[in-house]
Order: C-alpha cells, then structure tokens, then sequence
C-alpha cells in the first residue's frame, strides 16, 4: 500500500468514526474528494456535479457546481485533513447550487494528531432559484494539541433558496476556532438555517459570528448556537439577523453551557431596517445543574463522565 | 446512618439522626413538608451541600460518611430524586443503559413495564416534553434495572396515579427480593403504612420509630402539628 493510500484509509477512517454517517467514501454512485495536507488523495463526481480542483502550496482551490435541476441523493463527502502534528492547510472553495438544484455536502475536517496546526477555509457559495443546500461541517480533531480553525463563508441565496449550514466541533480540542459566517437572503422567500455546536475544553478558544441579512421579500432565518464551555476556555457568540425586507422574519436562539473556570459571552442582535421585518432572539448562559449532575452520579458515574453525557446530549 | 447532623447556611437541617434499614427490609420515613426528609436523602446518598457535620453513614458494614455520590453509588446505594433531572438529547433508552452493565432491551422493556410504560417510550427524550409522572417512573424503572443494596426513594408517589401506585409498590417489593432494601421517603401515610418499618420526622429530628402501622396511627392522630420531639419510640411514648 502507498503512503497515498495509507492516508486515504486513515482519513477516511477516522472521519467516519468520529464524524458519523459512515458511506459514501470509496462508492460509484457517490461524490467525493478527500484531501491530505494539500494532496488531492482521492476525487469522485457523479452525473449532475461538477468537480474542479487544484492543489496549491498549502492547500487547495476547489469549485464544485450541482447543475440545474439535479436532485443529489447520497452527500457529497469532502475530507480535508492532516495526520500530521503541524502544518497549514487552506481551503478555498466556491459552490454553485443551480437553479432548482438539491444537494447535502457533508464536509469532515480531521486532524487527529495535531499539535500546532493552522486550518484556514474561505468558501462562496451561491444557490440560485428554488436551489436547496444543505453543509455539514464536522470537525475531528485530537484530544491534545492546539489547532486553529478559521472557516469564513459567505452565502448568497436567490428567490426561494433555501441554506442549511450546521457546523460541528465536539470531538477533541478545539484550538482557537473562529467563525465567520456570512449570509444575505437577497431571493424572494429564501430562508436560512446555521447552527453551531461547539464543546469548549482546557484553554480553548471559540468564537462564532453568524450574520444574516434578510434582503428578500418575505425572507427568513434561524441562527442556533449550543457552545458548551469547561476548564478554562472561553467563547463569544455573535449572531445577528437584520430584517431588511418586507415581511422578513428571523430569530437567533444562543445556549451556552460553561463548568469550571469557564467564561462565556453571548450577543444576539436583531435588526429590523424594514418596519414590516420581525427579528427576535433568545440567549441564555448557565451552569450545568447540580440536580442533572448528582442524578448521574447517582448510578455511578463520576462527575466528569456525568458532564460529558449531559453535554453530548445538548450537542447532539 | 449513626447520630447524623448536618447544617445548612447556619441553620442545622438535620438533628443526631440515627435510622437502620435492614436486608431485605422496605423501611419508611414519614413526616410533613419540611421534616427534613429530603435532606436526609441527600445526606444518605452524599451530595455535597448535605456533609454531616457529626455522625457516621455505614453500608453493609463499611463506613462510607466520607465517601462521594459516586463511590456510595458504585458500592450499592442509590437515589431516587423526588424530582429527577431532565437531559435534553438524551433518550430514555440511552439513561436506563447508564443503569447498569447488565441491561438489554429485553431487560429494559420488562422495567418500563413494571411502571406501566410501553416500549416505544425507549425512543423518546428525556426532556421538557415528559410529565413528572412519566419522569418518575422512568426513575423508577432505572433503580429496578440497578438492583442496588440500598435504594432511597424520594417521595416516589408524587405525580403517580393511584392505580398505578399499587404496582409500583410492588415493584419495590420486588427489588428486596434478593436482599436488597429499600428507603421511601413520603409525607404520605398510606405509603409509610405498606412499608415494614417506618420513622416519623419532625423538625430535622427523627422523633419515632415503631411498626409501620403503629407511626402512621400516631402520625394522624398527633402531627397536626407535631407535639413532642423527644419520644423515640412506641414503647416510649406508650409509657
């Protein structure tokens, strides 16, 4: 076996155990890229998606269309990761959903051994009329080692467009993560949806920023943040919605959990620039109860095991 | 639990309690809201805000007063909280696996059974979505699945039916048949009255102990309010 295939193995491995949704990888009917440092190691595509990829020093530039009226139904799987301990690698991908377009990308980004490890994601994407997308992002990252993460993603949606974006760091350290998301709903009756889990430990460091801007007659959104924070890490979360539309609706709905020395901040903004827009929030921080805590201890379980049950389960 | 005093901001919450339950023994501890009767739950079973400040907590034979939630739970005590948590994304099957090693879905469904819930509630979360008595319950089912050597059940009735109640009682039944014992805790006196032994507290104190139906005739009769803290026993106030 090459090395080339010893990293695909690994990665695609490691994805799937930790990330869930197991498939995909390696299936005629499915598309997918897989990615080591900046070495394409694998590149599928199936009729109604197109592929176009270069590696570049760090990383690479991806471009990936679904054509009209093609309704994917296996995700699209992308793995971008590293199995060494240091590094850098860049992302830069542009998405095309077409008109009445449908498809689910489900992106895992896996670095198990890193230590000190810049990932750095700038991503456009546009989905034209009646397009529906859906983007997971799930991070797989070990249980040592300072990775920082930097997705920044903007999004246009056109009339009836309908975004789904769900980013996932719960499995290992966090590093220092910073997200910035972008979204304008410029379509008539488009509708946006991010949420964001994220599991804070040790001296992580995780900031969310999730702005919407609702342009489109009769546009929506839903901005969700469930970031839980232990020891001494720290978060801010920034989720705003402007309703800049008539008949515009959104709502930024933040719960953030901290244990320990644990600090947290949380800003949701609502703006209303239309006088017919609606935007509302909720936001709440606190501790996990103790009444939750001792229940688990109750059967047996010590505190830090009671905690990560109870985290799981907000996170899920 | 040997002469146990606790206090909490200041004020002393339980007073030289001594209760014994035995193997195989459903023992009751009755009193009105107030009594202290939770507090010597969360005493019993360690929770932190409940360290006694004098006294001894033993089982079977080893001396566990400084020991955690955890390790009492690990050597076969439990607790049975009069308002069991709820855990948002975790689902009732996912809970009663938590319960012990052992457990299958046969062994599951038999235990939701035994609380009159069907199987399909294995699916369900266990959040804001479920009633008390539907929480109760699943707590039930989750101490029968951990057959532990102490079980403290914290006003297990409340929010549970009437009709279902009588099964339940024998779900408690059931648990002591392998020796293990069990602990109710009610300010209800029919329910201290199905156990074989039952204490009666007042004020933080335990102030008798006797027959299950002897303290329930004395706690009709003479606990509205309480009259005398200092009689101990049957015998005692009978003399």
């Amino acid at each position: 076996m090459t090395s080339k295939e010893k990293n695909y193995e690994e990665l695609v491995s490691v994805a799937q155990k930790f990330g869930g949704r197991p498939g995909g990888f390696g299936e005629e009917d499915a598309a997918y890229i897989v990615l080591h440092a900046n070495s394409i190691l694998a590149s599928h595509t199936i009729p109604g998606i197109e592929i176009s990829s270069v590696e570049t020093p760090e990383g690479i530039d991806a471009i990936i269309t679904v054509k009209e009226g093609y309704r994917i139904d296996k995700p699209v799987r992308l793995c971008f990761g590293h199995l060494g301990t240091e590094g850098v690698q860049r992302i830069n991908s542009s998405i095309h959903i077409e008109k009445g377009a449908k498809a689910t990308f489900l992106s895992y980004c896996v670095f198990p051994n890193a230590v000190q490890f810049l990932h750095a994601m700038e991503g456009d994407i546009v989905i034209d009329e009646d397009g529906d997308f859906t983007y997971e992002e799930i991070h797989v990252h070990g249980p040592e080692g300072h990775i920082d993460v930097r997705p920044k993603t903007t999004v246009l949606l056109r009339d009836r467009a309908l975004y789904r974006g769900d980013f996932s760091l719960v499995e290992g350290r966090v590093g220092s993560l910073d997200i910035h998301m972008e979204v304008t709903a410029q379509g008539e009756k488009s509708r946006v949806e991010l949420t964001s889990k994220v599991y804070g430990k040790y001296n992580d460091s995780c900031k969310v920023r999730d702005i919407i801007s609702l342009t489109g007659k009769e546009s929506s959104a839903l901005i969700k943040a469930r970031v839980v924070l232990k020891d001494q890490s720290h978060g801010t979360f920034v989720g705003l919605i402007d309703g800049a539309a008539p008949g515009a609706r959104g709502h930024v709905d933040c719960a953030e959990v901290i244990q320990g020395e644990a600090k947290a901040e949380a800003s949701p903004v609502v703006r209303a620039s239309h006088p017919e827009a609606e935007v509302t929030h909720e936001a709440a921080i606190g501790r996990i109860a103790n009444d939750k805590i001792e229940g688990l201890m109750a059967k047996g379980l010590d505190e830090d095991q009671a905690v990560d049950i109870i985290v799981s389960g907000l996170l899920r | 639990m040997d002469d146990i005093s606790v206090m909490k901001e200041g004020t002393p919450i339980l007073q030289e309690v001594s209760i014994k339950v035995s193997p195989g023994e459903i023992a009751g501890v009755l009193g009105r809201n107030g009594a202290g009767k939770s507090s010597l739950a969360y005493a019993l079973m360690g929770v932190d805000r409940y360290r006694p400040l004098q006294g001894q907590i033993w089982l079977a034979g080893e001396n566990i007063t400084n020991l955690s939630v955890t390790d009492r739970a690990r050597r076969g005590l439990t607790l049975a909280w009069q308002h069991p948590a709820r855990y948002e994304g975790i689902t009732i099957r996912d809970y009663l696996r938590i319960s012990s090693e052992n457990v299958t879905e046969a062994s599951m469904e038999d235990a939701l059974a035994r609380v009159q819930l069907e199987p399909r509630y294995l699916e369900r979360m266990l959040d804001k979505n479920l009633s008390g008595g539907e929480r109760k319950r699943i707590e039930l089912a989750s101490i029968f699945l951990m057959q532990p050597k102490l079980a403290i059940l914290d006003e297990p009735d409340s929010g549970v039916d009437l009709i279902a109640l009588g099964e339940i009682m024998n779900l408690f039944r059931d648990l002591t048949e392998n020796g293990n014992s069990v602990l109710i805790i009610t300010h209800r006196e029919d329910v201290a009255a199905s156990c074989d032994r039952s204490y009666l507290m007042c004020g933080g104190r335990v102030v008798l102990e006797g027959s299950a139906e002897a303290v329930k005739r004395y706690f009709m009769s003479q606990c509205s309010p309480c009259t005398d803290l200092e009689l101990k026993t049957i015998e005692e106030k009978e003399r």
